[in-house]
């Protein structure tokens, strides 16, 4: 009897944990709530010179596709090369640990790094192609992940038929694997977006400007980014914006990082489910 | 056929160059961090004193590693217990078709940008924490403690739920089989075994935790000095990531500040390498489940 109880004991308590966990994402969401009566379409819509939030919201679209753009080939060409190429070599494993690493350095180490290297050493300012550079930095590690993933569930026949049809390594890997893996390629992009656009840390001496106001004319202008704007708002210039706005600007935020994670999750559960892995 | 063959190689090593762009990325992160905070060492720039004040040229390690320190700590002495106990009933007492949606909450919570934690933080976190223990300020190492929890327990969650369910389940059903309860099972089969993996779970976020950054900023108060010893939780802190954030817009390049910065930025690199290394080795150790 006293097992019996012991083991009801137990799923109570982990189930607490759990529920614990679910309430506190349950409470963020209501803490944010307030921020929906601010969102309206003039809020999105207009400049922020008059109240809304567009240069960020750009800016951080801005930010994100130049990123994505930059480590969607290198990230995908990484994994073929390590799966596809040379799965036992030396270059692989070293990659393979460098990629390990690469994913636990924080992201202020890439920040400083992009200020020293990207924006200072080679000149490229305060900007956003500096910002576009850092930012394909850290996120190299899940798109390799991503693509890695995907690639090794492509059966070993599918290369096999390739190969034996008098297909050359390159003509299966362009033919026969890209294609396949394309939704993990798709899932790497997205999920690498939705990481982007909740940085704070990384951007803060590479693409944005304290007196930014604008867009980004050119890709050596700096840009502002909600995450940013948000961050600014709160530590250095408390007050300037009033309350409704700082709570729209963190929902528009929230959203714009949750619908990406979604698509990404999703995306992810579709194609796991249609491969079976 | 030669023609071919050439082509494949090219195509090889176009891949190859695109591979070795990572190590080359990290080796350049190494290389400038260390760069820039050599001077620092041999300019005796650090001391191990408890005051962290550009303005005075003062550049006491203690303050930040020991803020750091605090609220590492802290945040993993929250996040390990409920992280680990919401694995196992995630992996354990979970119906497998409530799994994913149980999963995707969590990985939810992961997806938060950092600086919504932190604007939270600062809002409805440190007010609070501030009328219960009656303070003038609720910016300190509990309000940063509770926000980290917060964001590290996915990685805990996550990791040790895949860990606790890859223990072979023959290992458990010979338990079950000599007549041990679910608990005694749970206890003595699959917790020992999946625990190499849980403490690496536990030794990432405790990774994660020293390397955030823009939340815990935004709610430790980053004083100069700690005014209490190490263990006092209610003493706003100032933590190394913090430090160099703050102190990045205003230091002159070149200057004494820079290079204490990426002093302090070393540093922080070694720990977390050290840090991630050793979860690396103690997830190697599990055992896994044959999959056929």
């Amino acid at each position: 009897m006293r097992g019996r109880f012991v083991d009801k004991m137990l799923t109570a308590v982990c189930g607490l944990s759990f529920t614990l966990l679910a309430l506190a994402l349950v409470g963020l969401l209501y803490i944010l709530s307030p921020g929906l009566k601010t969102l309206t379409p003039s809020f999105l819509f207009l400049s922020i010179h008059e109240g809304g939030v567009l240069e960020p919201t750009v800016g951080t679209i801005y930010l994100f596709a130049g990123g994505a753009a930059i480590v969607a080939p290198i990230g995908t060409f990484t994994a073929v090369y390590m799966v596809e190429y040379a799965p036992k070599s030396l270059l692989t494993r070293l990659v393979d640990r460098t990629i390990n690493n690469l994913a636990g350095v924080p992201s202020i180490i890439f920040g400083l790094f992009g200020f020293t290297f990207f924006c200072k050493f080679m000149g490229l300012g305060v900007s956003l192609l500096s910002g576009w550079l850092t930012m394909a930095c850290m996120m190299l590690p899940i798109m390799v992940r991503s693509v890695e993933e995907v690639l090794r569930t492509v059966p070993e026949s599918v290369r096999e038929a390739s190969l034996s049809l008098g297909a050359t390594k390159w003509q299966t890997v362009r033919h026969v694997i890209l294609p396949a893996v394309m939704p993990g390629i798709l899932t790497g992009i997205v999920l690498s977006m939705a990481r982007i656009s909740g940085e704070t840390a990384a951007i803060l001496f590479t693409a944005c400007f304290y007196t930014m106001r604008g867009l980004p004319r050119t890709v050596l202008d700096p840009v502002l980014t909600l995450t940013y704007y948000l961050f600014i708002h709160v530590v250095a210039k408390p007050g300037e914006l009033d309350m409704p706005s700082l709570f729209g600007l963190a929902l528009t935020l929230f959203m714009v990082t949750i619908t990406l994670s979604s698509a990404a999750f999703a995306l992810r559960a579709y194609f796991r489910r249609r491969w079976r892995i | 056929m030669g023609l071919k063959g050439g082509r494949t190689d090219a195509f090889k090593l176009i891949f190859g160059v695109c591979a070795f762009i990572s190590v080359v990325i990290l080796f350049l992160i190494i290389a400038f961090t260390l760069k820039n905070a050599v001077p620092a060492f041999y300019r005796k720039l650090l001391t191990f004193e408890n005051l962290w004040a550009a303005e005075y040229n003062k550049f006491g390690l203690y303050t930040l590693v020991a803020s750091t320190a605090i609220v590492s700590a802290g945040s993993l002495a929250i996040s390990t217990p409920i992280g680990i106990l919401s694995a196992l009933f995630i992996a354990k007492f979970t119906p497998s078709y409530l799994r994913d949606a149980f999963k995707t909450v969590v990985e939810f919570l992961a997806m938060i940008p950092s600086v919504i934690y932190g604007f939270i933080g600062y809002m409805f976190l440190a007010p609070a924490v501030a009328r219960l223990f009656g303070l003038n300020f609720g910016q300190n190492a509990l309000s940063a403690s509770i926000v980290l929890a917060v964001m590290v327990v996915p990685t805990i969650v996550s990791l040790s739920t895949e860990v606790i369910m890859s223990v072979p389940r023959e290992y458990e059903e010979a338990a079950m089989a000599l007549g041990a309860r679910g608990w005694q099972t749970l206890l003595h089969v699959t917790i020992p075994t999946a625990m190499p993996g849980i403490v690496s779970s536990v030794m990432l976020a405790f990774g994660r935790a020293i390397g955030e950054t823009i939340a815990v900023l935004m709610v430790a108060g980053c004083p100069t000095k700690l005014s209490g010893p190490i263990w006092n939780f209610l003493q706003p802190v100032y933590p190394m990531t913090a430090a160099i954030a703050m102190g990045m817009g205003e230091a002159e390049a070149g200057g004494a500040h820079y290079h204490a910065l990426f002093a302090v930025a070393a540093i922080l690199l070694v720990f977390v390498f050290v840090v991630n290394f050793a979860a690396d080795i103690l997830r190697g150790r599990a055992p896994r489940r044959m999959v056929a």
